[in-house]
């Protein structure tokens, strides 16, 4: 998701699947489109069809690699040098479409001298906080959960980011008050710390022959593959780029999407028809998970979570850091406000600042995997587990099923009884033995209750009840409305400030069906209503209260409220609920659902015109500036404000996106301007950087510095790490989905458990032999946290790759393992999470499942879950518990 | 782009993509998984095939006997193929996967559906076979005499004939019009050696029954005659179907089964009751050995045909091009 | 109008919703969970409980010495090919198998009385009885067992009905509805063949080996209402190269046999009245 939002302004996919088919070339990288997204692959097959060349990269030949017209075999985890050598051939070929990247990204900016470049510093940045020198004032912060940057807090094992800033110039404020910095340019592209340039010579390295050597693809692939994207970009043609969690579950992922992000930039594709990046979110209702969320960082809409580690004790002090001066993000207290309207109701008002410290405070790195370690070591009490299944698909799985043991409760909402629900009774344990009381409220699923699944295309979609659950399950809705009445009542009496956010939060959602009010239910319309936002008018619960029409209509006064800005829009009056539209066409189908932001297709759309407002070409034209009108014209909303004309100067010092020109089409970024170089809000650099995942087979052909120096991991008995390059773990391993299994799910259903009924293993035919493995034998898979059994699948499509130079050229065996099995179903198999240790990007926490090491045997596994070939790491050898450690410079192998 | 790239070990290992390469030719088959379905056919139609052939061989013996000459063979043969016609519907009717429904096959009569026809054929022919041993009861005092009239020889005797020959040949037919390679190529083969073999099992029955029963020489010696040509017809068929079948006749012809064929059936129970026969050793022993021996041979072969052709479904490569 | 499907197995990506589509909307069991290590595919074949079933084929270039090289994934839907001139309808001896007004071929469950003669009776192998199956779930102490809807279908012979019901009141097969990249593509036969026919054309045209399995076939089975557009030989795809209407090979053996009989009756006349006792 930064990776998307620092580039271009919004962290979800900038497209939607319906556009692919005006796509001249895709490329499908760190995704199995056709396997993970049938149903949405039908449009690249009609791409296809319609002339597109569709590329694959990936380190498996999969149902997409069948149908694609060119397949790139890659090296799991290399696929920084990969795109970093197109960004290079690109550069040094001059084949970027240099009038869309003068004018619309930050590639003339200039950076201040005192940065330094990889190329300087072997794999770093400037402004690297060893781990080994104390903070002052003593602080723990080592779990930083802000994605604000303040240099003075830089914990160790971070980037003190001051020397990535741009130069700056002084220049008179629009309304003459004075001046206001601006960063420095050369549009001529000259200066040699112009972005462009700093990008040059950091990807210098990133050549052809680095490609062949680092990622095991063949140099005239790579190159008919740079070629294909260069000749299908620009004015007459544009490229898409389709990825799922194959970029991102690295713990470089972020930066995997910032350099998609810079190609496609540079190849002039953003925001054009057929163009774009396409952030293929996992299941139906991901991308509405996020956005309302169940992160722990954020509020609705992205807004920042108050944060104790920042200082926000008031709601004017919180504003400061979350509101910036330019861009759409100008008007954060309005969103804020209002959505402190929606929780709080009458008892937010402007003398109790909305009741802002009514929320709680994040402090520290609450996210799933950190708070599962917590929760091994004891810390954690409870753990409402809602819809997941860390004990079957959870990373260093044994660990989360050994940190369950330790819970005095858990409550399990689930619509089945999944491994999570039944982990005091799994293979190895003894019931006895465990404390923890667990509750299993079973839940409807989509057919039981009504709602909206919000899609990849950020699509709202509402779904009608169509039957009533049996016996007592009931929607999600129902049971966390239940429990906040509940809490209400308990803590009804209490004078204890903290309670006083459950006193106060507005809770009436009666549903307008007497047959769901018998059953409980609340009303799923009701909500999403507050969640578009109503104007308040005293007295009258918010479903009585007349909605607003666009997220343009809320204030930061306490007149309106609203649960989600972004989705304002969906319920513009009480009739009207725009996510039940059924009305497609062949392209945009504007009448179809609702998609958010104000129903905007494509975003940064103003991109598909030039600074002067007209299409860059005929055949890709998209939104262009009527003259006669004087508003933007098209098949989708301005991703714009609707009236500002092309030549609309910036003014500088406004607020807001008046300090953007009419030509500046990324209107969520501070200037306007997609960012090649980003100074300062991602933790592992401006620019990406290739670094080998943690459990490597190779070292880092590029640098000295071998991994991701922010990157987090866990330095416990319970979670050892394989370590780089060693020969006990020699092969690369994978993971992966298939299109038959989910999990749990679908293990149940017979008809899919029989498509594939058994964990598995793709292996190449090469190691086989080796291994004495045929095809359909039992094969045990280890790595230093645990071991599995697979059956194994001995194919031709994985092939063992020629990585390395010179005398160290050596062939690098790939092993696949998909991700579906758990030990409850129809179809079973070990979970493969038993062998993922935990290793996070620094960003955004997210664990590296795509590329480990690992070995191989043929044969079942001999002992419990946990057969270790190697002794693990000595517990003299740990250090803290529960706290992640930051990574801190290059160290000796394990 | 279907220009030939270089494929040494070192290209090959820096792995070909789709899109730039020679396309692999497809394999032959499908992971040698069989193209055919193999019926559900066990003991039941291998029991019926036997008994049934012998029971279309009795009814042309019916019609071939002269009462006059040999009264007891006349008469035995009446109730015997009367007890296979009562018998044989009912292994048929067992077989079925929905028993209770057998009527169904009397819901049309499909002239190129040879099972249609069957059903119909073995219904036709119970009538006069039936009719027979009513008559042959009334004649022999068992039951009232007048029912004998509801037996007119020369009008069911010829029809026991025609039909008998049917049903000794039909399951022939039936075999072959299926898609299976060995069945399919023996179209013409199949439906004659079952037919030749019926009939002589036929033989081979009575002559058992005589023999065990005290009976008259003379009709054993025709018995034995008859059925010695009918073998050696049946014999020469087969080997002549085993060359015509060529690789395709491998599962009936070839390994244990072939072995199993060749002891019990081609030796056993065609060659050395044909010694017996042409041997001059008149003993009633010789008889049942030499009867036994057909019997069990005639039985082996139904068995082989049956999971020879099963196992032909089996094989890809034969089914891939069917025999016309 | 007969009504058939054109899969365009150029479109395929082995997604398997057409399989379980079919399998869904006509409540069959799963037929059993068993790897069989056949690339993708565990289901096998066709059966009496399965009327789609999704082919894996990959191949690798004939070059000696060298690791196999994967140039090559194919993926076919296959399904009953519903005949011009249907095997098991000629051998079904209780008038269970007819043809629709669609002019499918449709077997009529409660006619049917499991006789099995049109399961070997199909030159491709589609047909077979329904078992009566049921399915325990590995797990459960209390021996549930999986009730299907068509444990009333036991003992009778299954294949895919070309979705009758579903026809009937004007709604897409199961399959070719749930085909989210049209490979399955469903209408009237004469107008799916000229689709078909133009499609050879395109992809031919791009140097695609594309050729159409059941249409302007010279074989005595005649053309499919079901037929495919495949890029390799029919047997790589458990497709027979020469299918044959076994039903015509019967008037030859009729007349050999009879032939015989008729030669071994003068005989045994000979031999029965011509000797004196």
């Amino acid at each position: 998701m930064p990776g998307l939002g620092t580039s271009f302004g919004r962290g979800g996919a900038t497209t939607f699947v319906q556009d692919l088919v005006n796509s001249d070339c895709i490329l499908i990288e760190g995704s199995n489109f056709a396997e993970c997204h049938p149903v949405a692959f039908r449009f690249v097959m009609e791409a296809k069809e319609r002339g597109a060349k569709i590329i694959h990269v990936d380190p498996r030949f999969t149902r997409t690699s069948a149908v694609a017209d060119v397949y790139a075999p890659i090296r799991s985890g290399s696929d920084i040098v990969f795109l970093g050598a197109l960004i290079n051939w690109l550069l040094a070929n001059e084949r970027y479409f240099r009038e869309y990247v003068v004018a619309f990204t930050n590639a003339s900016y200039i950076v201040r001298e005192e940065f330094q470049d990889t190329e300087d510093l072997d794999g770093m940045f400037s402004g690297f906080i060893d781990p080994d020198e104390q903070t002052s004032d003593g602080l723990d912060r080592s779990s930083v959960a802000s994605m604000g940057n303040d240099p003075q807090k830089a914990p160790p094992g971070t980037y003190d980011t001051s020397s990535w800033q741009f130069e700056t110039d002084e220049v008179p404020r629009f309304d003459g008050n004075g001046t206001v910095k601006v960063p420095k340019r050369d549009e001529t592209l000259a200066h040699p710390r112009c972005v462009i340039n700093i990008m040059r010579r950091h990807f210098a390295r990133y050549t052809p022959e680095m490609v062949e050597e680092a990622c095991g693809t063949p140099r005239e692939t790579f190159l008919e593959v740079a070629n294909l994207l260069a000749d299908n970009s620009g004015r007459e043609r544009t490229t898409a780029f389709a990825y799922a969690v194959g970029w991102t579950q690295h713990t470089v992922g972020v930066q995997y999407i910032r350099t998609a992000s810079i190609l496609q930039l540079l190849l002039g594709n953003i925001g054009r028809p057929g163009g774009g990046i396409m952030a293929l979110r996992g299941h139906a209702n991901i991308q509405g998970a996020t956005d309302i969320p169940t992160l722990y960082d954020t509020m609705p809409g992205y807004l920042p979570m108050p944060s104790a580690l920042r200082n926000e004790q008031t709601l004017a002090e919180y504003l400061k850091s979350a509101t910036k001066p330019t861009g759409w993000w100008a008007n954060t207290p309005k969103y804020v406000v209002s959505l402190l309207k929606a929780y709080y109701g009458e008892q937010a008002t402007k003398e109790n600042d909305f009741a802002f410290e009514y929320l709680p405070q994040i402090s520290g790195d609450h996210s799933t995997l950190p708070t599962q370690v917590a929760m091994k070591d004891g810390e954690i009490k409870g753990y409402f587990v809602i819809g997941m299944n860390p004990a079957a698909s959870g990373f260093n799985a044994e660990l989360a099923r050994a940190a369950m043991d330790r819970l005095e409760w858990m409550v399990n909402i689930d619509a089945y009884e999944t491994e999570t629900a039944s982990f005091w009774r799994r293979e190895g344990v003894d019931p006895t033995t465990i404390g923890t009381e667990v509750f299993f409220l079973p839940a409807s699923t989509i057919l039981e209750k009504e709602g909206t699944m919000v899609n990849t295309n950020r699509l709202l979609q509402w779904h009608d009840k169509a039957v009533d659950a049996p016996g007592d399950t009931r929607s999600d809705l129902y049971l966390f409305h239940q429990l906040g009445l509940r809490l209400k009542a308990l803590y009804a009496d209490s004078t204890d400030p903290k309670d006083r956010g459950i006193q106060a939060m507005t809770w009436d959602y009666p549903h307008e069906d007497p047959h769901e009010r018998a059953l409980g239910e609340p009303s799923a319309r009701k909500v999403l209503m507050e969640i578009n936002g109503y104007r308040v008018e005293p007295g009258k619960p918010g479903y009585d209260c007349p909605q607003v029409a666009a997220f343009t209509e809320l204030a930061d006064d306490g007149s309106t409220a609203a649960g989600g800005w972004i989705y304002s829009g969906v319920y513009p009056d009480k009739q009207t609920n725009r996510a039940r539209n059924r009305k497609g066409d062949d392209w945009t189908s504007l009448d179809w659902g609702f998609a958010w932001p104000a129903n905007r297709r494509m975003l940064y759309n103003r991109a598909s015109a030039d600074p002067d407002g007209k299409p860059w070409s005929q055949r890709k034209t998209y939104m262009q500036w009527d003259v006669q009108q004087k508003k933007w014209t098209g098949p989708d909303i301005p991703d714009f404000p609707a009236t500002k004309s092309p030549h609309e100067p910036a003014k500088a010092g406004a607020s807001g996106v008046d300090a953007h020109s009419g030509a500046d089409p990324f209107i969520m970024q501070l200037d306007g301007l997609g960012a090649l170089f980003v100074p300062g809000q991602l933790k592992d650099g401006p620019l990406p950087v290739h670094y080998e995942p943690m459990e490597s087979v190779v070292a880092n052909p590029l640098y000295g510095q071998q991994s991701n120096p922010t990157l987090r991991e866990w330095d416990r008995d319970d979670n050892p790490y394989n370590g780089r390059e060693n020969p006990a773990y020699p092969y690369v391993l994978t993971t992966y989905r298939l299109t038959e299994q989910s999990g749990i799910m679908t293990r149940y259903v017979p008809w899919l458990a029989e498509l594939q009924p058994s964990l598995f293993a793709e292996i190449d035919p090469d190691l086989a032999v080796e291994k004495s493995i045929r095809n359909g034998d039992w094969v045990t898979i280890s790595t230093a946290l645990g071991a599995i059994e697979a059956r194994a699948l001995v194919s031709g499509r994985m092939k063992p790759l020629r990585i390395g130079k010179g005398k160290d050229r050596r062939l690098i065996h790939q092993i696949g393992v998909p991700y579906n099995y758990g030990s409850l179903g129809y179809a079973t198999g070990d979970s493969i999470g038993n062998l993922i240790p935990l290793a996070l990007d620094p960003n955004v926490s997210i664990h590296e499942a795509k590329t480990l090491s690992c070995t191989i045997r043929v044969g079942r596994r001999t002992s419990g879950l946990n057969e270790r070939i190697d002794a693990a790491v000595p517990a003299d050898q740990v250090t803290d518990f529960g706290a992640s450690r930051p990574h801190g410079r290059d160290e000796a192998p394990v | 782009m279907n220009e030939l790239r270089d494929l040494s070990p070192d290209a090959s290992a820096r792995g070909a993509s789709a899109g730039n390469g020679v396309l692999a030719p497809l394999p032959e088959t499908y992971y040698d998984r069989p193209l055919l379905k193999k019926p559900h056919w066990e003991w039941e139609v291998i029991t019926y095939l036997f008994l049934g052939g012998i029971m279309g061989g009795s009814g042309l013996l019916i019609a071939i006997t002269d009462e006059k000459k040999d009264p007891e063979l006349s008469r035995n043969l009446r109730y015997f193929t009367f007890a296979l016609a009562a018998t044989c519907p009912l292994i048929l009717v067992k077989h079925l996967g929905r028993p209770e429904r057998f009527l169904h096959m009397l819901r049309i009569f499909k002239w190129r559906s040879a099972m249609s026809m069957g059903v119909w054929g073995l219904i036709a022919f119970s009538a006069p076979v039936t009719a027979g041993a009513i008559g042959q009861a009334a004649r022999d005092g068992l039951i009232p005499r007048w029912l004998r009239w509801l037996h007119p020889r020369p009008l069911t005797d010829p029809l026991t004939a025609v039909l008998g020959a049917f049903i000794g040949s039909y399951t022939g037919v039936l075999l072959s019009a299926t898609a299976l390679p060995l069945w399919g190529i023996g179209k013409r083969h199949i439906p004659t050696f079952s037919a030749c073999s019926g009939i002589a099992g036929a033989c081979a029955a009575n002559s058992l029954i005589l023999a065990l029963t005290g009976g008259s020489e003379a009709s054993i010696k025709k018995l034995e005659r008859f059925e010695l040509v009918a073998s050696l017809a049946e014999l020469a068929l087969l080997l002549d179907f085993k060359r015509h079948a060529g690789s395709i006749g491998d599962p009936m012809f070839a390994g244990a089964r072939g072995a199993k064929l060749r002891r019990n059936t081609e030796i056993g129970g065609i060659i050395l009751p044909a010694l017996f026969t042409l041997l001059p050793i008149h003993a009633r022993w010789k008889t049942v050995v030499s009867s036994a021996l057909t019997l069990i041979g005639g039985y082996v072969l139904r068995e082989t045909l049956i999971e020879a052709g099963k196992n032909s479904a089996d094989d890809p490569r034969a089914a891939s091009r069917q025999p016309e | 109008m007969a009504s058939g499907f054109f899969t365009d197995t150029t479109l395929c990506i082995g997604c398997k919703a057409c399989e379980v589509a079919c399998k869904q909307w006509n409540e069959l069991p799963a037929d059993g969970f068993a790897f069989t290590g056949d690339s993708y595919d565990n289901t096998g074949a066709l059966g009496g409980t399965t009327w789609r079933h999704v082919a894996f084929i990959e191949s690798t270039p004939d070059a000696a010495g060298a690791p196999p090289t994967m140039n090559r994934w194919v993926m076919m839907s296959d399904v009953c090919k519903h005949c011009t001139n249907a095997g098991c309808m000629e051998a079904c001896p209780t008038g269970a198998i007819i043809r629709n007004e669609f002019e499918d071929v449709f077997i009529q469950p409660d006619v049917c009385n499991g006789c099995g003669y049109c399961v070997p009776s199909c030159p491709f192998g589609v047909v077979d009885l329904i078992d009566h199956q049921v399915i325990k779930p590995r797990f459960a102490s209390d021996g549930r067992t999986n009730d299907n809807a068509l444990q009333s279908h036991g003992g009778v012979a299954g294949k895919c009905t070309l979705c009758y019901d579903r026809q009937k009141v004007g709604l897409v097969p199961a399959c070719a509805k749930a085909c989210p990249t049209d490979s399955i593509q469903f209408g009237d036969v004469d107008e799916l063949k000229a689709r078909a026919r133009k499609r050879v054309e395109t992809l031919q045209a791009r140097g695609v080996d594309a050729s159409l399995y059941g249409v302007d076939e010279k074989t005595s089975v005649g053309d499919l209402n079901a037929f495919f557009l495949l890029t390799g030989p029919p047997a790589a795809y458990n497709l027979p190269e020469r299918p044959v209407l076994p039903s015509t090979r019967q008037p030859a053996g009729y007349a050999s046999a009879a032939l015989a009989v008729a030669g071994l009756a003068m005989i045994g006349l000979a031999i029965f009245r011509r000797e004196s006792a």
